[in-house]
């Protein structure tokens, strides 16, 4: 009995039985907050819900929610949305975000005042950002067009968010500005891994920079560029409160991007069921992306 | 070089330097073009209005506050344990929890908001600050958890062995030894969580109506209703933004090296 009890003592204190007292609580709240969550979406995505006189039905309907996406003109249209959107911010991030790590790893941009200086963009509230650049984008009074007129760019004031297209664009220059910060620093810590003696040598042997470049910076920044690649891709694809502030998906739907496609047909049209397929596409696309970064900070070897 | 640091700096500060111009400027002065930015149209009058008459935004703030810090604190204490878990001690299927939590991360807020609005109208959570405490556990407790991870990760190894031999049990082990010496990297997590919470728009879009507003809500219906007045626009998104500019200020380093080496290395 004395053994016992002390047998379950120890067993309390033993690492094994404390790790999982550790982990318990998290993973609790996670299957309560995240993976409930998901399968439960899976199923409604698979059913007629909808709110009708505050009450939710939900009539089981098989794949059909599914079936109708493939037909649907407007998800054919955020799908182009999106893909335009995702293809020219995520390569509009990585192109600046390696220049502007490239110029502040450069001897003259060492400054640290400069690296702050990135964390500005990337910490403003994005809905603060979007109040920030209507203004600036505003018809008649934004400085845009102020600016642009005093260089003599444009003649008369331009409607900056008047054009579905010209809209979309306008749209992703904010969001450029936003992340590009963000990957910088990334790629930045990324460059100043790379050992100082790798472009000794390559001097020593009479390497012009250009070819310290290509040969030495690019191949080591092979899977960090992957990797900003990745999570931006990820990032992007959540866009939300830009499009929500600045045009609400208009005009003629030409902001409206799958996560805002989600979002108008469950809670302004009440479809639940169908607005949960078009949410468990961004997810799928999000899982994939997410295992692929996985595989890419664990090389093999390293396990 | 020295041109393209030039335009470095002027592409990112331009936007902030004009939103704080704007906030000091009278409407008159706004609207003319070019805007008129003579000494005399400066003024302090968008910030006296917002903040005498905005009761909405003092509410915003107030919620805010409340629902960043206390999800911090919640995110903090479940997280710790479980990054120390997960760093230094013996647990099954790591690597399997690993993946999980780091996929939580980059959970698109829009699949999970589904179920959860409706549980939290079933529940009669919706418009109260405690659903968004918890709500927002979703993206704080594993971002809390990777950050902390990866500093116990970088411990030296030797502190657990020293404590076993003094007798200490794993659980004394991590309070009186480890956190101890944690308290730079849990504040940084503390941070990060306090930040997205503060910056938070989707989910307290559908989970709140009036009383539980934050202060996104305010700045972005704010920006719907009064969105002729240019400058209170500015200076309401000033006021917004300016806690999480002081953290952001007072964590550079941590945010500078850690968490992009976090996310590189993982």
């Amino acid at each position: 009995m004395l053994a016992a009890a002390h047998a379950g003592r120890r067993s309390i204190l033993q690492p094994q039985r404390a790790a999982q007292l550790f982990l318990l609580p998290s993973i609790v709240v996670l299957l309560l907050l995240l993976a409930i969550p998901v399968l439960y979406s899976i199923w409604l995505s698979l059913t007629d819900a909808n709110l009708s006189a505050g009450r939710l039905d939900t009539p089981f309907v098989g794949l059909e929610n599914y079936s109708n996406l493939l037909q649907d003109k407007a998800v054919h249209n955020a799908l182009l949305n999106t893909l335009y959107f995702t293809v020219v911010e995520v390569g509009g991030v990585l192109l600046l975000g390696l220049s502007t790590a490239l110029l502040l790893n450069h001897p003259l941009g060492r400054w640290s005042g400069f690296r702050v200086l990135l964390l500005l963009p990337w910490a403003i509230a994005p809905v603060a950002n979007a109040v920030l650049w209507k203004w600036i984008y505003h018809a008649n009074y934004g400085v845009l067009n102020a600016i642009l007129k005093s260089l003599g760019v444009i003649d008369s004031n331009v409607t900056w968010l008047g054009e579905p297209f010209r809209a979309l664009n306008m749209l992703l220059i904010v969001d450029i500005w936003k992340s590009t910060p963000f990957i910088a620093i990334l790629l930045l810590a990324a460059l100043q891994n790379i050992p100082r003696s790798l472009y000794r040598a390559a001097r020593m042997d009479g390497a012009s920079a250009w070819q310290s470049f290509r040969y030495i910076t690019l191949p080591s920044l092979k899977i960090p560029l992957a990797i900003a690649a990745i999570l931006q891709t990820i990032w992007s694809l959540r866009t939300f409160d830009l499009i929500f502030v600045l045009t609400k998906g208009g005009p003629a739907d030409g902001t409206v991007v799958m996560n805002f496609l989600a979002y108008r047909v469950t809670f302004n049209f009440l479809k639940f069921g169908y607005g949960a397929s078009i949410a468990n596409l961004i997810f799928l696309t999000s899982l994939l992306l997410a295992i692929a970064y996985m595989r890419l900070l664990k090389p093999v070897g390293r396990r | 070089m020295v041109l393209a640091l030039a335009l470095f700096v002027l592409l990112t500060m331009a936007p902030f330097v004009w939103l704080l111009l704007s906030s000091f400027l009278e409407q008159k002065a706004l609207i003319s073009t070019p805007p008129d930015l003579s000494l005399a149209s400066f003024t302090l009058a968008n910030y006296r209005e917002v903040i005498s008459s905005a009761a909405q935004l003092a509410k915003g703030i107030r919620n805010s506050l409340i629902i960043s810090g206390f999800t911090t604190c919640l995110a903090l204490l479940l997280g710790a344990p479980a990054a120390y878990a997960l760093a230094r001690l013996n647990v099954k299927n790591k690597d399997l929890l690993l993946l999980l939590i780091l996929a939580a991360q980059m959970f698109p807020a829009i699949v999970i908001v589904i179920p959860l609005f409706i549980a939290a109208s079933k529940l009669g959570l919706i418009d109260t600050r405690t659903n968004l405490i918890l709500v927002y556990l979703s993206f704080n407790l594993p971002v809390v958890i990777w950050v902390l991870r990866g500093f116990f990760y970088s411990l030296p190894s030797g502190l657990e062995r020293a404590a076993r031999i003094d007798g200490a049990t794993t659980i004394q082990t991590f309070r009186w030894i480890i956190l101890p010496i944690s308290l730079p990297p849990l504040f940084a997590a503390a941070s990060f969580a306090f930040i997205e919470a503060w910056n938070e728009f989707f989910l307290a879009l559908i989970m709140t109506r009036q009383n539980a507003q934050t202060v996104p809500l305010v700045i972005s219906s704010f920006a719907g209703q009064y969105q002729t007045i240019f400058g209170q626009m500015m200076a309401a998104a000033a006021i917004s933004i300016a806690p999480i500019m002081l953290l952001t200020f007072l964590l550079r380093t941590t945010i500078l090296r850690g968490f992009a080496d976090g996310l590189l290395k993982g």
